[in-house]
Formats: structure tokens, sequence, C-alpha cells
């Protein structure tokens, strides 16, 4: 019996070795390859490890790579969606918070249709978008502009932004409204010194998953940007586009994981937040 | 001078109507319980009075003036709500100092009110815990301490005691009476259990289905109840309705009660007024406890299952085909399967009409 059961355990940690090296391998490939130099890897194999570890092509992807005409690196790029992800993420939360907590605890005649069809807009593709989008975007002015892409960031981010936080207020008793309206709390006093502290796991989720949609976004990157309002991942693609007579891979791979790193930093911080506010349905009185 | 006065209101959701028309009139000092069983509307009525839900009609009177269209906050009221509802981010201090905050009470005097209160309650050491980090009693105490800081005019107390394990529910049963009784304030208590009803009230006013049933005192309530479901609903064991007719044996009226044998007839006493209903089916409300053993004189029961409490054993039984509860001394008390001979003590019987179901007698 005892036997049998070591056996299966070998099994099953035998499996999960294999399927972890799987999706470790492609992180395991771009790591060594963008710290090779380019005579390694014409020589070398695809797994083989560094022998002169350089950080050239990093810079060089960072500074002055080409993405078409121009050779700025990756750098204006990145830049460009920190000023895009930073406010579209702060509004899109911050207006999803206040949603959750009206449709929640402030119900009105008619909320419950208001939140089904917020909801709706979860499951809309984005590509349906794109051309009415376009035109809003040029009524207000916002065309080809970071803020347009702020702007379009937060009205599609606030399905769900607004669907997680109205899911997890649910959860929070009414009783604590009422009592703090007996205790002559108005709308905004119960928000700000009620709702939004025992809100961290939440605002965690939230903000982790807002964050990652924006930055990774390419679709209305790549649509609703011009030369100077570029995101990274259109930086990234005209990158690793651009012919030219030789195909730099340890410059794509820097360039590919400078693009991620963001996302990976926030996970790697927030990472526990996000396991445990996904999980806690309740709160504890 | 009226403490509250709730005149005529009532409250309908669309076609449905939770509240039927409900008058309540309390003294200063009174402690109210609203009684009834889930969905009778009990805890809409409060939420009413707290002003936490507008009435579709009638009035709501705290004091001397109309608070219809008074804010929660302005009402000089303080809830003690099922789940405490303590802030759960903030210790037991900023807890009780958020209703004195918000009401701009200058830092001294919180300090002062919170230091009372905290004494009041014996929750002084804990003042710097998370509501997570108390147990189910502080819990309650705290709730408590935060309603007592604003000193209102009404205490609205919704189910406090449920959420409690049975001997800290006895516990805090006494603290609550015991607190009525110091500060002499006006409470209204809304609770399912008929026990606190009975043993915290100086007026019950028991509700079923959006409408009182009856409003009085606790013993009013116990020994006259209006109808069938008052009478069922107070009391535990409940009281045995046992269908009988009135009949006239020797130029005096009475009922048979039949058992394990011969029906053996008992007089009724003349407060019933039952002359000109002979031949009337009625019911007869009899508690537990107004059943005696005795040797002669009583109806042969067989007893079917037998209860010990302690200081009382519960003989289940049958009179008139329906299954009756006793309530006799353990010392004499029958064992299951065996006979035993019951005299009803028909002093306290009440009588009921089966078609309206009300008390007739």
């Amino acid at each position: 019996m005892a036997e049998q059961g070591k056996f299966w355990r070998a099994v099953v940690y035998g499996s999960l070795l294999i399927a972890a090296v799987y999706y470790l391998l492609p992180l395991y490939v771009m790591l060594t390859t963008s710290v090779k130099s380019m005579e390694e890897i014409r020589a070398g194999n695809l797994l083989s490890l560094p022998l002169d570890i350089t950080f050239a092509a990093w810079s060089k992807a960072w500074s002055t790579a080409c993405t078409g005409v121009e050779c700025t690196g990756l750098q204006p790029y990145f830049w460009n969606s920190v000023a895009m992800v930073v406010p579209a993420v702060a509004i899109s939360t911050a207006l999803g918070a206040v949603n959750g907590y009206v449709l929640s605890k402030w119900q009105f005649r008619g909320s419950e249709v208001v939140f089904a069809m917020i909801l709706f807009g979860v499951f809309i593709p984005f590509q349906v978008l794109l051309l009415p989008m376009a035109q809003t975007l040029g009524l207000f002015g916002m065309a080809n502009s970071i803020t347009g892409l702020v702007f379009v960031h937060v009205v599609c981010g606030l399905a769900s932004t607004t669907l997680f936080f109205r899911n997890y207020y649910v959860g929070i008793p009414d009783e604590l409204i009422k009592a703090a309206r007996l205790d002559g709390a108005g709308f905004w006093r119960i928000f700000f010194r009620i709702i939004l502290p025992m809100s961290t796991p939440i605002l965690t989720v939230t903000v982790i998953w807002q964050f990652t949609q924006i930055w990774n976004d390419f679709l209305f990157g790549v649509v609703f940007s011009s030369i100077d309002s570029r995101p990274i991942t259109v930086g990234l693609n005209n990158l690793a586009n651009t012919s030219t007579s030789v195909k730099e891979y340890n410059v794509d791979m820097a360039a590919a994981l400078i693009a991620a790193l963001p996302t990976i930093v926030v996970y790697v911080l927030a990472g526990k937040y996000f396991v445990r506010g996904l999980t806690a349905g309740a709160v504890k009185g | 001078m009226g403490a509250l006065a709730i005149k005529n209101v009532t409250k309908s959701f669309g076609d449905t109507d939770i509240l039927k028309g409900i008058n309540i009139d309390i003294d200063a000092g009174q402690f109210l319980i609203l009684v009834g069983p889930s969905g009778c509307g009990k805890s809409t009525l409060m939420n009413i009075i707290a002003g936490l839900e507008g009435p579709t009609s009638g009035e709501v009177h705290i004091g001397d003036r109309v608070v219809n269209n008074v804010a929660p906050k302005d009402r000089d009221i303080a809830m003690v709500f099922q789940s405490y509802a303590l802030y759960p981010t903030m210790n037991v201090r900023q807890n009780i100092a958020f209703g004195l905050e918000t009401r701009k009470v200058p830092k001294a005097e919180q300090d002062e009110i919170i230091a009372r209160v905290a004494k009041m309650l014996q929750i002084e050491h804990l003042l710097g815990r998370k509501p997570s980090e108390l147990s189910g009693g502080q819990r309650q105490r705290v709730a408590m301490g935060r309603a007592l800081a604003r000193n209102p005019k009404l205490f609205l107390f919704d189910e406090p005691l449920s959420n409690l394990d049975a001997k800290l529910r006895v516990e805090m049963r006494a603290e609550i009476k015991q607190l009525h009784q110091r500060l002499k304030t006006t409470i209204v208590y809304v609770t399912h259990d008929q026990i606190e009803a009975m043993t915290l009230g100086d007026r019950i006013a028991v509700m079923k289905d959006g409408v009182i049933q009856q409003f009085g005192s606790p013993q009013e309530i116990y020994d006259s109840p209006a109808n069938l479901f008052v009478a069922g609903f107070i009391g535990s064991p409940s009281m045995n309705f046992i269908p009988c007719h009135i009949a006239e044996q020797g130029g005096v009226l009475g009922v048979a009660l039949q058992g394990e044998g011969e029906p053996v007839f008992f007089a009724l006493p003349e407060r019933l007024n039952v002359q000109g209903r002979v031949g009337q089916a009625v019911i007869l409300g009899l508690r537990p406890e107004q059943f005696d053993q005795a040797d002669a004189g009583g109806v042969a029961c067989r007893i079917r299952i037998t209860e010990p409490t302690g200081p009382d054993t519960m003989l289940l039984s049958q009179l008139n085909g329906r299954d009756i509860i006793a309530r006799v001394h353990p010392r004499h008390a029958p064992a299951a399967g065996e006979l035993c001979s019951l005299v009803p003590d028909l002093r306290k019987a009440v009588l009921f009409d089966p078609e309206t179901q009300t008390r007739i007698g």
C-alpha cells in the first residue's frame, strides 16, 4: 500500500515538474538569449547557458534600437505606457469602487438593470468598439493622444472594475451601513471611513487586473495612438518587425522582457493579495 | 408623556403589504418588545422607527415630534444590530467614537464619554482591540456601548442576542434588563424568542403577517391571549389546544375530555361566560402547567413519551384525539406507556372560537 502511494506520488510530482519546465522554458530561453552576444547566438544552441554575459542587448533595446524609422529604443514607448497606465488604472478603479458601492449598498429603482447592463460590457469584444470609439475620440478632440487612450481604457475597464467591487461589497453586511447612518455619517463619509478601509483585497485585485489589461493592451494602442503616444506593446511590435540585415534575437528578447517587466513586478509585489482577494468572498464582521 | 407613538403605520412593497396598520404607544422608560415569527414585519417596523425605511402611510412620533421626515441621524435614537455591525477596520475606541465624531463632539468630551461607557460595560481593557479580536459577548457589549455613548432618547435593539450561544444569551439578557433598570431609557426590542419577550418586556406587541395580534403586558399576554396564534406563540412548551363541545351536566356548563377510556366531564369556571353556547364547538386552551396528577377525579391518559427537564417532567399524551403536553413534578412522573390520571385545572383555562380563532372567554 505504502509502496503504491509512493509510486503515484512520484507520478504526480513528475508530471508537475514536466508541466513547470514546459512553461518556464520560454522564459529561460528569453532570459539567456537576451544576455548573449549575436556571435554566441549564431554559434551556440538555443538552450545553452550564456558563456559571456553581456547587457548590450538590453541597453540597445532600451535606448537605440530602431522601431521603424526612429532609433530611440523602447524608452519613449515605455514612458508613454506609464503615462497611460497610471491615470487609467487609478480612474477606472476609483469609479468602479464608487459604482460598486452604489450598486450594492445604495440601491435605487432600476439599479439591478443598470448593473446588468454594465455587466454586459464585460462580454463585449473590444473590436466592436473601434469605430464608434474613434468617432467619439475625434468628437472630444482626444484622438491620437495619451489622454484619449486613458479615456478608452477607463471606459472599457469600468465594466470589470464595477463588477469586482459590486460583488465584493455585496458581501459586506448592510447593517454596517445602517449603523453608520444612525451614527450620522452620509454617503461619502461611510464610503471613505467604513467601506474603503475594508477594501484592500479587492483594491489590490482590481489594480493588478487593470494594470495588466492596460499595460498589455495592443489593440487600442495600435489603433488610437500616433507617433508620440504609442504604448510599449506597439513599440515592441515595431521593434521586432523592423527588418534590418540581421535579426537581432538578443535585442528582441531584451525588449520583450522590458515590456513584460512591470506586470511581473506588480504580480510579485502584490500577488499574495491577488489570490487572497479573489478567494475572499465574504467579510467577517 | 409618550416616548414613542406609532399611528396607523402601513408598509407595502408593490402588492405585498408588509405592515397593515400598526398602532403602538409607549411611555418614556418602557421596554417594548416586538415579537413574532420571521416575516411578520417586526424588523420592517423597527427600520421604520429608525428611519432606515419610510412608511407607506401613517405617522411615527418620537417624544413630541413627528419624525416621518427626519433623517435617522437626527431622530435621537441608537440601535444595536443582530450582527453588532461593528466597523471591522476600527478598534473598539474608534467604533464608539465614530458617532461622536460625526456629531462634532469635542475630543475631550468624547474621551470622557468613552471612559464612562467603557466602565459601565466593563470593556475598558478592550478599547484598543479590533472587533475580530473580540468574543461574541464582548462584541455585543461594544455594540451596546456604541449605542449608549450617544445617550439617545430611544434605544432600538434588533435581535441582539440571537448570535450568542445559549448560556451567554441568558447572561446578556439579564445585563440588558439591568441596564434598562439603571438607565430608565425607553427601549424597543425586536426578537423572535418568546422567552426574551416575556423576561425583558414591560409591553409586548405580538405580531404576525403585518398585524399586531396583541399588545399588552407579558402577564396579560400569557394569561389572556387574544387568539390562538398568540396563545401558541407565547409560552414553552406551548399551550395545549383541545377541541371540545360546550355541554351541560346537572345545571353546570363544562366540557368533556377523553383520554384512554370514558369521557370525563369538567365544569368550566363562570368567568368564561359560555351561557348560550351549549352544543357549540370550542377550542380549550390549557397550559402544560395547568395539569395535575391525581388518583381520583382525573381523566386517564396513556403516556407516550416523557421528557424530564430536571425541575419538571413533560408528559406527552392525547386528549380528545389531540396531542397534549402536561408539566408535572418529576417525583411522581409515570413512565412512558403507563396510564396516568391527569386533572386539568380549568380556573385559568381559555376558550377559543375554532372559526375565528379568537378568544371567547
